[in-house]
């Protein structure tokens, strides 16, 4: 028989911190072992589906158009599982009432959020290397990969996947999460400036996006892949920050709140 | 305790209100001593669900405190976490883990090495007796064996307090044995276990002390023998009314009664014992009822006494 000994202090410091943050990373990957490669695979697909189906639409695809598609649609596969997969993850757990037993973990709650940042960037990051490696076979494209893309890729990383998560986390209903996420990939996929540059939508919706994070993320990661494409990056990466900064705080403050 | 520190828990004057109206917890106050098995009985909606997750930081009180060791568990809920592991009354998310996976990453989420949660890990196994699923993934166990898998997850590295909610749902009347007794050696470690449930047969038999608790107060709280004492003298008849019989008269020695089903439940007055066999037998021979049984009083009686929960007394309860 093994002496049990009740816990007299509790953990703090770095060493709790990156312990907690291992473990959740090893907990959110099992959790999803079932559908993982499901997951992955549809990214993939989604990512070259969407590269290859331009050449389809129009035979002779103009190069800007290429460079537009390809560079856009990493930041596609970077976002899906963020905004959408991620909120749908948390409505699925309330509606089973297994919410109170993951949150009741004694985990730094930072440690469970960066988790699932970090669970996301492995889902989606095959997608996107698939996605770019079509694009270069099927478009002889014009890149210039620079250092930039690597804080590109992160920040648009990090922000989509803490709309989501403090979406999901503030909502109750999983219903309702359900409804914004099919809303949100709707307006990703139709009416985003990521695959094709604002000047195309009308005035007022491009006017919009200069302050939504959709376009920031798809300047910065396209000014990291291109020479000479994005104007203004300064600002996308400005707009794109306080987005981060935003979402993060208030995920911060959505999961220290107690019912 | 040996650090110096008070390592009950220590709930008082509770309140948590919900909507501005319903109030869940409406002044509760208790203690759980290190050691001890501490069940808390209460009717669907009584208030027991919201105590505990105010305990592990999941809700926050309207009023009142709730103390282990040096910790305001209110004021800092991460101490709460810690402290305290969690058995929800839901299934545990599991359905891509084995259980083996499952009852070790949580072991050391907790803060167990992975050596010693892996010794205690097969330790519960086979006190559980659910070495055959060791290695089964959780979407392919029984609604019962995933049920023991959640308990060794939450038991594998202890807390402070161990916050069972309804720990045998589904179990098997054999396993629910095992399981008790692995409650029992967590109470002779010094965790100090809140057993939450309204089975009433089976907190008589698990726990050391307990509190009946409804519509968000408390109503008693004492050992099991010390709250059926104020049954002393009385004797519970049970009769089994015939098919479509409306209930009988009753007649003064009955002093309380209640009908789930066709299964009359009477507590009389032991003086009284004689006649109460006279009358059931009258009532078999009138073919209103089919058969009677005489009993001592148990703690269900004085539950439904207490809280007016029917329910509780109709349930089969097997182990």
């Amino acid at each position: 028989m093994i002496a049990l000994t009740p816990p007299t202090r509790l953990r703090s410091g770095s060493g709790y911190w990156w312990h907690s943050y291992r473990m959740m990373v090893r907990w959110e990957l099992t959790g999803l072992r079932l559908v993982l490669p499901v997951t992955v695979m549809v990214q993939i697909l989604t990512g070259a589906g969407f590269v290859l189906a331009l050449g389809l639409f129009f035979g002779q695809v103009p190069p800007r158009a290429a460079l537009f598609v390809s560079t856009g649609v990493l930041v596609l596969t970077l976002v899906t599982i963020g905004l959408v997969l991620g909120p749908q993850l948390v409505a699925q757990q309330k509606a089973e009432q297994t919410y109170d037993f993951l949150w009741s973990l004694p985990v730094p709650r930072t440690t469970a959020a960066l988790a699932w940042v970090t669970t996301n960037f492995i889902l989606g990051l095959p997608g996107m290397l698939v996605a770019l490696g079509v694009a270069l076979l099927r478009y002889d494209l014009d890149l210039h990969v620079s250092p930039a893309v690597v804080p590109a890729v992160l920040l648009t990383l990090l922000t989509g996947t803490m709309i989501g998560y403090a979406l999901a986390h503030a909502l109750g209903n999983p219903m309702l999460i359900a409804a914004i996420t099919q809303l949100t990939i709707f307006v990703i996929l139709g009416f985003s400036p990521i695959n094709f540059p604002a000047d195309q939508l009308p005035g007022w919706l491009a006017a919009l996006h200069r302050w939504l994070p959709l376009a920031p993320m798809a300047d910065t990661v396209r000014a990291g892949l291109t020479v000479g494409v994005v104007e203004g990056v300064a600002r996308s990466y400005l707009v794109l920050g306080a987005w981060a900064a935003a979402s993060v705080a208030v995920t911060a403050a959505v999961l220290r709140r107690r019912g | 305790m040996s650090d110096g520190y008070d390592w009950s828990l220590r709930v008082r004057d509770l309140v948590k209100v919900f909507n501005q109206k319903v109030r869940a917890n409406d002044g509760i106050s208790l203690t759980v001593e290190p050691g001890e098995v501490y069940g808390l009985l209460g009717p669907n909606g009584a208030g027991k669900s919201t105590l505990v997750k105010q305990v592990i930081g999941l809700l926050a009180p309207d009023a009142g405190t709730i103390a282990l060791g040096p910790h305001d568990l209110v004021a800092d809920p991460d101490a709460g976490r810690q402290l305290c592991s969690y058995l929800p009354q839901a299934q545990m998310p599991i359905a891509s883990f084995r259980a083996r996976e499952a009852i070790d990453i949580t072991g050391m989420i907790r803060g167990g090495d992975a050596a010693a949660v892996a010794r205690r890990r097969d330790e519960l196994i086979e006190a559980l007796d659910i070495g055959e699923w060791r290695n089964t993934l959780g979407a392919r166990l029984s609604g019962g064996v995933r049920r023991l898998v959640g308990f060794a997850m939450v038991t594998v590295t202890p807390g402070r307090v161990v916050v069972l909610d309804e720990p045998t749902n589904d179990v098997d009347p054999l396993r629910r044995r095992l399981l008790w007794q692995e409650v029992r050696r967590l109470g002779d470690a010094g965790v100090a276990v809140l057993l939450v449930t309204h089975n009433v047969l089976e907190a008589e038999k698990a726990v050391d002390r307990l509190a009946v608790i409804d519509r968000g107060r408390l109503l008693a709280e004492g050992t099991p023998s010390s709250l059926k004492a104020e049954d002393r003298g009385r004797l519970r008849l049970q009769v089994m009314l015939a098919p479509r019989s409306e209930t009988p008269p009753l007649p003064p020695f009955v002093e309380h009664h209640t009908r789930v089903g066709h299964n009359l439940m009477t507590v009389i007055v032991e003086a009284q014992a004689a006649h109460a066999i006279g009358w059931a037998q009258e009532l078999i021979g009138l073919g209103i009822a089919e058969e009677y049984a005489l009993g001592a009083t148990t703690l269900e009686d004085v539950y439904i006494r207490l809280t007016g929960d029917v329910e509780a007394a109709g349930r089969e309860v097997p182990g």
